[in-house]
């Protein structure tokens, strides 16, 4: 029997394998689980004299020793003979690309702004785009006759009579604050971002629409001072540590006292070597917004803040035509 | 609001430079856009004494002067001006002087010219002899300007020019005035603050307050028929005025605002109004019929020729003044052409009144003018200010024009104010900014602003004050009204940033809203697509062709939501879909050279709606859209680009459905047209309708000249948040360990079979062992007969242990089974 191990052996050795393929082949043939040559020759030791086996069974346990061997030994070859299969690549061809997707620039402002106010603590909050009157005027404590309520200003779904039943575009984030103090009591903390209307002549620092971003605190002893430190980190976060701002008085009937607030925008090019823009309005709110949804102004204060996302993401771009954002070309889209 | 500095020294003795004290007006709420410096400070420029004249010897039209300069010598200089003559006292530039010359094509464009020693044809001339224009005074280069003859010889000329209350050199502000300001609207009014801030004395004018009746009372009644719209009218008469220019210093007052100076009496009305914030109206009492003023409100439909001999048809309700005949004045807004002051005027009737400022706003609207005289009553002028300004008018016509005041006044005031008082709690002001301001600070500066502060009695602490509000501060109502008035004179920049803030106990959670959003934006950027915002209006006609139900349920089938006063008529209507938005970027994108169209946009949407929303009689909800068209993949050295079909996009649709975990997705053919769509599927998440994936039609595609077949899918972004939302909590599953079981199957059925319904059965008869269905080969033609399709499925088997062939053979011919019996499926051999 053991001529049998050898003649296995000899043909063992005269395979060639000279391909991935080969090997594996090689591998079945002798050492596949069920009918590999060598598997079913260690099947057949039944058949050998008793006195004969411990030798039979050590020269097969050798065969498959050095087949294995010679498996590894042609893996291994194989393996090295693939760097000159790679000289037939060119690697200096163009990548395949997917092609590329995009977030807005003012999305993406939007989210950085609103990120900043989340880390602070604010909720965010938001409310419907069609708003009647009480919610965007009223409430906010814009007398009856207040220019900004004119048709030439706003856009009226509804026209109000004296203030009443007029139903329009929201003129500004404000009502959302009201929608919120109305469901919920102090303190409120919340973030509102969103699309607002304007009746106002397309240019390019003027668009029909824009977005804003609102922040409302109403808690016990919230005060001017807390407003200022909560601006400044903001403006920090968005603008770097060297940010320069100031706070001047400015009125919005929902405010009091308000302030409007400036950036030091560096430019190279302007006389001064920059130049005070505005970027938000703000203030302390006003005791009638408060009384509107029940909240008692002696016992709550709160502070209010709303920035224009078109101007920050302009101002942080270097965009200066408001269209572009609204135009969609691609090429525009592309950079951000 | 333009502001002469020099004018506001008459009022505040501060010596700011013009960039500080525009600095300091901005930080004290009185915004200040602009600052202009105009004139020259003229120095180098003096008196000089012409002493002897004569003709140039080689120059016609030159004359050689000899001047005295003061300096002890006399210079010669050569002058081209036809008024030069021995014996004036002129202004001379001085060699060394620089002064900016107006071009003689343009007297606007100036350009500096330094005057130098020079010899003109054979002759010194050392210095320059001056006219209005070269002095940056006025246009005028008629001649050159003769002083008067009390000027000191050697005198600097910006001397002499104070001397006589003008300057040459001024600083204009350009104020931006918010309407809690109306006391703003004035050089004292500015000058109270610059007075506030720099605790400086506030310097009214003197003025001889006439008392009420009196001769003057004989001469002129009025008749108030609207007091609430007038509660005050005050009217003077000033007689034997003569109508001449004004003085150099009033026109120059005027001009440095922007003002052009008409007449005195005129002017000084206009002076008075910028002076005090009090609008004045100067009628000729000779025109006044009757000699009587009534104060009425129009009938409508009237016409009326203002000062600017404009007609206007005056709507119902305007506030009119009139004589005993017809209008003279629209009320607070301007005064008519049949009544102004003319060269012929001897008597003048100065109307000083108060309008309520709501009426004044709503005619002057409607009228389509505004005025400087408007712009202040609407705003709300001083309740009181009437007779001071009356008087001072009335002071500077006698002083300037030759007039003669008639004794006493007319002073209608049926509705007199009541003064308001407050009560401010300093502990208030400092629980409301932060910081702690002294009591004796907060009494100083409101005294400083004329409000009277005192104790207030009532106050258990002892540390209240009552504060009594001045006439002119109408926006003050309430105590946070006048803390404000604290802040912004303390500075809002010295109020400190505390150094630790403190946070409500409350953990705010991210809306699901958003955080789908931004796991959504994430996908389809990833996925190739690009993020857009377009417009929320649109035209009419594209809102209502566009207003099928495409996004299904019952709420959002109303009409078009339609502005009342569009900004044109391409923004009339709200959009009930964000479609034809994108369609404008597809096409904008196309012409501009763009081959990969792929977009998406988060939006509101509207319509008109019974149904209770948010606003009552409105549906608004957000939606998706995502719209493709274009090549599906690149073309590049080894692979074709092909173009993007229905199955590309309904593909990113079920990526991003399951991302947002939606339950139960169905998506059911139509292969009926619809004016928008030439085939869709409706998209569901079990019964609820939440979109529709569509090839636009090519009649839309035509009207949009857009060249590649365009897919979209529109989604109830509003919707699916509420159905996505219970699954953000994520829980693991247990991943199996044992091995999964691969077979695939092909079948022949008829041509017409739809695919899907074979999958769901497949998925019914693979239970429970199948764990996945899929497609790997569609294929007609030769071997099969001309009526059928052979479709071949992959199957994937799999269960919590391992699965024996024979338990995956019984599934299989279950399948198999199932699908001959539903679709007359062969086993393909």
């Amino acid at each position: 029997m053991l001529e049998l191990v050898d003649e296995l052996r000899q043909e063992m050795e005269a395979e060639e394998m000279t391909s991935e393929d080969d090997v594996e082949r090689f591998r079945i043939k002798y050492l596949g689980q069920k009918r590999g040559r060598i598997t079913k020759m260690f099947k057949k030791i039944r058949d050998v004299a008793p006195e004969d086996r411990p030798a039979f069974g050590q020269q097969l346990n050798a065969l498959k020793q050095e087949t294995e061997a010679r498996l590894e030994q042609a893996r291994e070859r194989l393996a090295q003979d693939r760097p000159d299969e790679t000289v037939s690549i060119d690697l200096t061809l163009p990548g395949r690309r997917p092609f590329r997707g995009s977030v807005h620039p003012l999305t993406q402002t939007m989210n950085d702004v609103v990120r900043i106010f989340e880390r602070f603590g604010f909720a965010v909050a938001e409310g419907p785009e069609i708003e009647d009157d009480w919610h965007n005027f009223t409430a906010l404590n814009f007398p009856p006759d207040h220019p900004a309520r004119d048709m030439q200003d706003t856009l009226f779904i509804e026209a109000s009579e004296g203030g009443e039943g007029g139903v329009l575009l929201r003129t500004h984030t404000s009502p959302v604050q009201i929608r919120v103090m109305q469901e919920q009591p102090p303190p409120v903390r919340v973030v509102v971002p969103g699309r607002v209307y304007r009746n106002e002549a397309i240019s390019y620092k003027s668009f029909c629409l824009f977005h804003q971003v609102e922040v409302l605190y109403i808690d016990e002893d919230v005060t001017f001072a807390d407003l200022k430190y909560l601006l400044h980190a903001f403006a920090r976060s968005l603008f770097g540590d060297d940010v320069r701002l100031r706070f001047r008085p400015s009125f919005f009937p929902f405010t009091e006292p308000s302030a409007e607030v400036d950036i030091w925008w560096e430019n190279p090019d302007h006389p001064d070597g920059g130049q005070w823009l505005e970027i938000l309005g703000c203030g302390m709110v006003d005791p009638n917004v408060l009384t509107a949804v029940d909240i008692d102004p002696e016992r709550y204060t709160g502070y209010a803040a709303g920035l224009g996302i078109e101007r920050i993401a302009m101002l942080r771009y270097g965009i200066d035509d408001i269209r572009l954002f609204y135009e969609n070309d691609v090429r525009f889209l592309d950079q951000f | 609001m333009y502001i002469s500095n020099n004018w506001l020294t008459q009022y505040v003795d501060h010596d700011l430079d013009a960039e500080t004290l525009a600095e300091a007006l901005t930080m004290a709420g009185l915004e200040v856009e602009g600052l202009d410096v105009i004139g020259a400070a003229l120095d180098g420029v003096v008196v000089g004494h012409v002493e002897a004249v004569r003709e140039h010897p080689n120059a016609d039209r030159l004359t050689l002067c000899d001047v005295d300069l003061g300096t002890g010598e006399t210079v010669q200089i050569a002058c081209g001006a036809p008024n030069v003559a021995a014996g004036q006292k002129v202004p001379v530039a001085t060699v060394g002087t620089t002064l900016m010359l107006p071009s003689r094509d343009n007297p606007d464009e100036k350009t500096p010219v330094t005057i130098e020693k020079a010899t003109l044809r054979g002759e010194t001339s050392r210095g320059m002899i001056c006219a209005e224009d070269e002095l940056g005074l006025s246009d005028d280069h008629s001649g050159i300007m003769v002083l008067r003859e009390d000027a000191e010889v050697g005198q600097p000329f910006a001397d002499y020019l104070r001397a006589l209350g003008t300057d040459p050199q001024d600083a204009v502000l350009d104020i931006a005035i918010t309407p809690n300001r109306p006391d703003a609207t004035s050089h004292l009014g500015v000058a109270r603050d610059v007075a506030a801030l720099y605790d400086l004395p506030l310097q009214r004018p003197e003025v001889d307050l006439p008392s009420e009746g009196g001769e003057a009372a004989e001469h002129v009644t009025v008749d108030i028929q609207a007091p609430e719209a007038c509660p005050r009218y005050v009217a003077l008469l000033v007689r034997g005025v003569e109508i001449t220019e004004s003085p150099a210093w009033l026109k120059q007052r005027l001009t440095a605002i922007g003002l052009r100076p008409r007449n005195v009496i005129v002017d000084i009305t206009n002076f008075v109004m910028h002076e005090c914030g009090q609008p004045l109206h100067a009628f000729d009492f000779d025109q006044i019929a009757g000699r009587k003023i009534v104060v009425d409100t129009a009938a409508g439909g009237e016409t009326f020729t203002t000062l600017d001999d404009k007609e206007h048809t005056l709507p119902e309700d305007t506030l009119l003044i009139g004589d005993a005949e017809r209008p003279v004045a629209l009320a607070g807004i301007m005064g008519g052409q049949n009544s102004e002051v003319t060269d012929a005027t001897t008597d003048v009737l100065i109307e000083s009144a108060y309008f309520d400022p709501s009426t004044i706003r709503r005619a002057a609207k409607l009228l389509g003018i505004a005025s400087d005289s408007s712009y202040r009553f609407e705003r709300g002028v001083d309740r009181v200010g009437q007779v001071w300004a009356a008087a001072r008018a009335a002071q500077l016509m006698v002083d300037l024009a030759g007039g003669t005041l008639v004794p006493g006044m007319v002073d209608a005031h049926p509705l007199p104010p009541e003064p308001v008082v407050l009560t401010l709690r300093p502990e208030r002001v400092d629980a409301l900014l932060g910081v702690h301001v002294p009591t004796d600070r907060i009494t100083h500066i409101l005294t400083k602003l004329g409000f009277e502060v005192t104790p207030d009695g009532d106050d258990q602490n002892g540390e209240a004050f009552r504060v009594t509000v001045p006439t002119w501060r109408p926006d003050v109502e309430r105590e946070v009204d006048l803390i404000e008035e604290v802040a912004r004179i303390y500075g809002y920049d010295q109020i400190p940033e505390p150094a630790h803030s403190r946070l409500p106990n409350r953990t705010p959670r991210e809306l699901p809203v958003a955080q789908l959003r931004r796991s959504t934006r994430a996908l389809l950027s990833g996925l190739g697509y690009r993020e857009t915002y377009t417009n929320s209006m649109l035209p009419l006609d594209t809102a209502e062709a566009f207003n099928a139900p495409t996004l299904g349920g019952e709420a959002m089938h109303g009409p078009v939501v339609e502005t009342l006063n569009p900004i044109s008529q391409e923004m009339k209507a709200l959009r009930p879909s964000l479609l034809p938005g994108l369609l404008e970027v597809v096409r904008f994108n196309q012409n501009h050279g763009q081959e990969v169209l792929r977009f998406y946009e988060f939006g509101h949407v509207f319509r008109r709606s019974d149904d209770g929303g948010v606003v009552p009689g409105y549906a608004e909800h957000e939606a998706f859209i995502t719209v493709a068209s274009g090549p599906v993949v690149e073309t590049t050295w080894d692979q074709q680009g092909r173009p993007l079909d229905v199955f590309d996009l309904k593909g990113v649709v079920e990526q991003l459905l399951t991302a947002l975990r939606i339950p139960d997705v169905t998506m059911t053919p139509s292969y009926d047209p619809t004016p928008v769509m030439t085939y869709h599927l409706q998209i569901a998440s079990g019964e609820t309708p939440v979109g529709v994936l569509a090839r636009l039609a090519d009649d839309v595609m035509d009207e949009y000249d857009l060249r590649e077949p365009v897919f979209f899918a529109e989604l109830d972004w509003s919707t699916l948040v509420g159905l996505a939302a219970p699954y953000l909590e994520r829980r693991y599953a247990p991943v199996s360990r044992f091995p999964v079981v691969d077979r695939d199957i092909a079948v022949v059925v008829p041509r017409r079979q739809p695919i899907g319904p074979m999958m769901n059965l497949i998925r019914e008869a693979g239970r429970p062992l199948l764990r996945h269905v899929g497609v790997f080969d569609l294929y007609q033609g030769e071997h099969i007969d001309a009526d059928k399709k052979s479709v071949a499925f992959s199957l994937r088997f799999g269960a919590d242990r391992t699965l024996t062939d024979q338990e995956v053979d019984e599934r299989v011919a279950a399948i198999l089974n199932r699908l001959r019996q539903e679709t007359g499926a062969t086993l393909r051999q």
